[in-house]
């Protein structure tokens, strides 16, 4: 019986501007997601989906759907990202939201379906080509496909996927990536061609104009790794057998050309000490090898010298054997026959200097060897520069000259450039220069103004007011007996995990930026606070009570109310003494009316009962209908007294209040504050002998049989009321 | 503020009895949780259906004034309400009830509520808590601003008294004694010097009934 959740067109989000800072407000994991997906509003669908297994499966794919159109890669994201989970508000209560899987969860309904999903219209605007086939082309390509414009891909390389193909298996499986992109270069009507190189005897940008590519995005990304330099100089001793780059070792792996077993019994150590390090130390050890790794950074990641891997990175290295030689440089490659055996490594005292700038320090008198048979050199990548200079696209100093908003090259009309190649970052962070040259693009062919209305800037959202917060579940890895191999360590979530996690979800952002609510058709918008400042006495009750901070108390006396902060729960109406608030949908004469009409037709014994929205699961017909109506409130906290009193007045016999469990409020207190309400009032109605007539109980919308279960109990109870009535 | 609270609805139920038709009128004034307008109106709801236990049928009409303890604004608030009125069941303080009662010295007018005492509010914890006496000879400057006469079970002047144990009350182990708050709020202050200063015996002639303004 729950409902089923409709499309809903996203173009209803609306921008909430701070009035004060002016600042658009959002939560703070959609601002630290590149891409700025609507985070808060897929946890609200997620955290809503039926035990319905089938119809679950069936929401997913919407949910995905509605992902999708602003990122196709989101399925790639559930396995590597998470950026949003380090600005997350409830990082500081008990641990981020984990939202990477949620949408890894998303991702194991949605990636059989992506088979057959529907392509996009053939595209018929002008030709655009995207040079390089990584996450910042293929955002691109796929962002102006939707906007209808002929998109080819040149890749260079014999398959799509870019730096994607750096990352090991262990953390994202190839046929995740596989479908992924085979499947988007099909739904966006992309055309690719691999194997086309630029640059060097390959095409010129001139060469694709006389094409008819009237744009081009260039995004050849970094492969190229940095060597390894002491003091300014080159380290002696790299060109010696057994040394390698981990860059260059992990797309070797990842291409299946090395054996499963190419450092049984042997030494190796990867020097670095950032993700990628790790990736290649780790991997290095699933092919049988003693891994050890060297870096300049120390253990404490909180100091500015410290080790910039993540720490799950760090632990899970350490659990698979792997050392770590923290503050280690390497001054020397040493060898025999033209072959490495050791590096000499001093101790490095300082990473950075005053000024903040990479210069690292070493004491020479302290120096380590360390043998062994393979060295892995990953200590960072850089950009292939030889195309931008023979394009001409850099400046004086060697940098990409570029407007860095709209990436268009300032030396080229028509030619942008972004991802990894402007700026090394993450996978999100290059599609988010997709996006960027994307829209640029569709403006430069439109002859619009590049840049009016793209600067913006963001405010996030503070945690709501709240009595518990949940703990954050732990991520569970394979024993590392079982994990020395390319198959996913990590476990992924059940669809109850995924449910339970979104949950704790606070919701933290504007609703009207949001409408999750809106989309599964609880209420037609989202509901505003109406003030009648004649009337307020100034009790300050609205600004204690609200979640949300969106009641300000102004000196001297009075209060405003910031509706861009407001969620329309309706919490100050319910505690403002001098009934000077009202809630749009949910006004007192409204909601009287409707206690009427609904007690006209319902039979003895009557019941009504008010309910949070957010229980969704609606008393089922036939059992109920004849006994009970329901009102359903925008939460729990819109609970009125005086609509209690005044149903007990007009007749009823029995009131119902059906409120979330406390800890899964979608605002905040509601779910509390109206518990001691009804606490409250039961107490004063047992002075005239009402206490029988009124319950309080908190449902899951997972769990329809606990309403239910619920109303049958209080039915019983409210027939003996009655029939005792009657009696006498 | 002054702190209230409801009476039964037994004893409010008694007290009207044999009146039908009631102007309920709340107070938005200083009232502690406030009786305005929800109040008088949830009032005269549970009034109403407790009526109808005792098969009686009690015609309410619900009002609200700024402050009653003010003559003024409750003669011009209630005046044009008090057509038919039997009776006023006031949701001030004493005080309000009898701004009330001698503004219309022809109708009963009945307490709503029981007044305690000048109190604060901890919002957070839900508590209200003496805290002025009302004494008319206020000594806060000399006890770093906590008063001894409410907060002192003993009312002492001149404390600590010796019976406190882990700065709890000897009287009653919930209550903090009050002396030693004062102590470390004026070492806090760094103006333990005043502790020392003798305060002579409370003037109870202070204690005004009547003052103009």
């Amino acid at each position: 019986m729950n409902k089923v959740a409709p499309q809903k067109d996203r173009a209803q989000v609306e921008e909430v501007v701070d009035e004060a800072s002016g600042k658009i407000c959002l939560p703070p994991c959609q601002i630290a997601c590149p891409i700025g997906l609507d985070i808060q509003r897929s946890h609200a669908r997620i955290a809503l989906l039926p035990p319905d297994t089938q119809e679950a499966h069936r929401q997913i794919i919407r949910i995905g759907d509605e992902i999708y159109q602003q990122n196709p890669l989101f399925l790639i994201c559930g396995y590597i990202c998470g950026l949003c989970e380090r600005e997350c508000n409830y990082k500081d209560q008990t641990g981020a939201i984990r939202r990477r899987m949620l949408l890894r969860l998303l991702t194991d309904y949605y990636l059989p379906y992506l088979e057959t999903k529907p392509a996009l219209a053939s595209p018929t605007k002008e030709k655009v080509a995207v040079v390089g086939g990584g996450p910042a082309g293929l955002m691109c390509a796929y962002s102006l496909s939707k906007k209808g414009y002929q998109v080819t891909i040149l890749e260079r390389s014999p398959q799509l996927g870019g730096a994607l193909w750096y990352i090991p298996r262990y953390r994202l499986p190839a046929n995740i990536v596989d479908t992924t992109l085979r499947n988007l270069v099909r739904i966006a009507n992309i055309e690719v061609k691999l194997g086309a190189s630029m640059g060097d005897g390959g095409k010129t940008l001139d060469d694709l104009e006389e094409e008819g590519y009237q744009a081009v995005f260039v995004a050849t990304g970094t492969l190229i790794p940095r060597p390894l330099s002491i003091e300014g100089k080159p380290v002696a001793g790299a060109d010696r057998g057994g040394v390698m780059f981990g860059l260059n070792f992990l797309f070797d792996v990842n291409q299946g050309k090395v054996s499963p077993q190419l450092f049984q019994g042997r030494r190796v150590i990867v020097v670095g000490g950032g993700n990628v390090a790790f990736d290649v130390a780790r991997t290095a050890r699933r092919l049988g090898g003693d891994v050890s790794i060297v870096c300049l950074e120390n253990e404490d990641k909180s100091s500015q010298d410290g080790i910039p891997a993540d720490v799950e990175e760090i632990e899970g290295a350490e659990e698979e054997g792997i050392k770590i030689n923290y503050c280690r440089g390497v001054e020397e490659i040493i060898g025999e026959g033209g072959k490495f055996n050791k590096i000499k490594c001093p101790q490095c005292i300082s990473v950075f200097d005053e000024t903040g700038l990479f210069n690292p320090k070493f004491d020479y008198s302290d120096a380590i060897y360390l043998e062994g048979d393979v060295l892995l050199i990953t200590i960072g990548q850089a950009p292939e520069q030889a195309f931008y200079q023979q394009e001409d696209l850099l400046d004086g100093r060697g940098r990409l000259d570029i407007d860095q908003l709209t990436l268009m090259s300032n030396r080229k009309e028509g030619v942008f450039i972004g991802g990894d190649v402007r700026r090394v970052g993450f996978a999100a962070e290059a599609m988010r220069d997709g996006m960027i040259a994307a829209e640029s693009i569709g403006r430069y062919l439109k002859g619009e103004n590049l840049k009016s209305g793209r600067k913006k800037e963001y405010e996030g959202v503070a945690i709501p007011k709240r009595g518990s917060y949940k703990p954050q579940p732990e991520l569970v890895w394979a024993p590392v007996e079982e994990r020395l191999n390319f198959e996913p360590f990590e476990k992924g979530f059940s669809l109850e995990q995924a449910v339970e996690e979104a949950k704790r979800c606070l919701y933290c952002g504007p609703c009207k930026s949001c409408k999750a609510c809106v989309a599964l058709e609880l209420q037609p918008g989202i509901p505003e606070i109406e003030f009648d400042k004649d009337l307020c006495i100034s009790c300050g009750n609205c600004a204690f009570y609200c979640p949300y901070q969106a009641v300000k108390l102004d000196s001297p006396g009075g209060v405003s109310f910031d509706l861009a902060y407001c969620k329309g729960c309706g919490l100050c109406v319910a505690k403002c003494p001098a009934m000077a608030i009202e809630l749009e949908n949910w006004e007192r004469e409204r909601i009287s009316a409707l206690i009427s009409q609904l007690l006209a037709e319902v039979q003895s014994p009557k019941i009504l009962v008010f309910r949070c929205q957010w229980t969704v699961s609606p008393p089922r017909d036939g059992e109920f209908a004849p006994n009970i109506r329901t009102i359903d409130l925008p939460c729990a906290a819109r609970v009125d007294t005086l609509h209690v009193l005044e149903a007990f007045q007009k007749g009823v016999d029995g009131v119902l209040i059906a409120a979330c469990p406390e800890e899964d409020c979608h605002r905040g207190s509601g779910s509390r504050e109206a518990q001691r309400l009804v606490a409250k009032l039961k107490e004063r109605l047992s002075q005239i002998g009402y206490q029988d007539r009124l319950h309080f109980c908190s449902v899951s919308p997972r769990d329809p049989e606990q309403l239910d279960k619920e109303l049958r109990q209080f039915r019983q109870r409210i027939e003996a009321v009655v029939s005792k009535r009657e009696g006498k | 503020m002054i702190v209230t609270s409801l009476k039964p609805l037994d004893e409010i139920l008694d007290s009207i009895s044999p009146y039908s038709n009631i102007l309920i009128a709340g107070c938005d004034g200083c009232t502690q949780p406030p009786r305005g307008l929800r109040e008088a109106k949830t009032l005269s709801q549970l009034l109403e259906l407790g009526g109808r236990l005792r098969d009686k049928d009690f015609q309410f009409k619900v009002t609200t004034v700024v402050k009653q303890c003010d003559s003024f604004l409750t003669a011009s608030a209630l005046k044009s309400q008090m057509d038919g009125a039997e009776a006023v069941l006031s949701l001030a303080c004493g005080a309000g009830v009898q701004t009330v009662a001698e503004l219309f010295p022809d109708l009963p007018v009945l307490p709503a509520q029981n007044t305690h005492f000048i109190g604060v509010e901890d919002r957070e914890g839900g508590i209200l808590e003496d805290s002025c006496a009302a004494c008319g000879d206020c000594l806060l400057v000399l006890t770093g601003g906590i008063c001894p006469v409410t907060r002192c079970a003993k009312g002492l002047l001149n404390g600590a008294c010796g019976g406190a144990r882990n700065g709890k009350c000897e009287m009653d182990p919930d209550r903090d004694c009050a002396w030693e708050l004062i102590f470390q709020r004026l070492e806090r202050q760094d103006k333990l010097d005043r502790i020392k200063e003798f305060r002579s015996p409370r003037n109870y002639q202070a204690k005004a009934w009547r003052l103009t303004p």
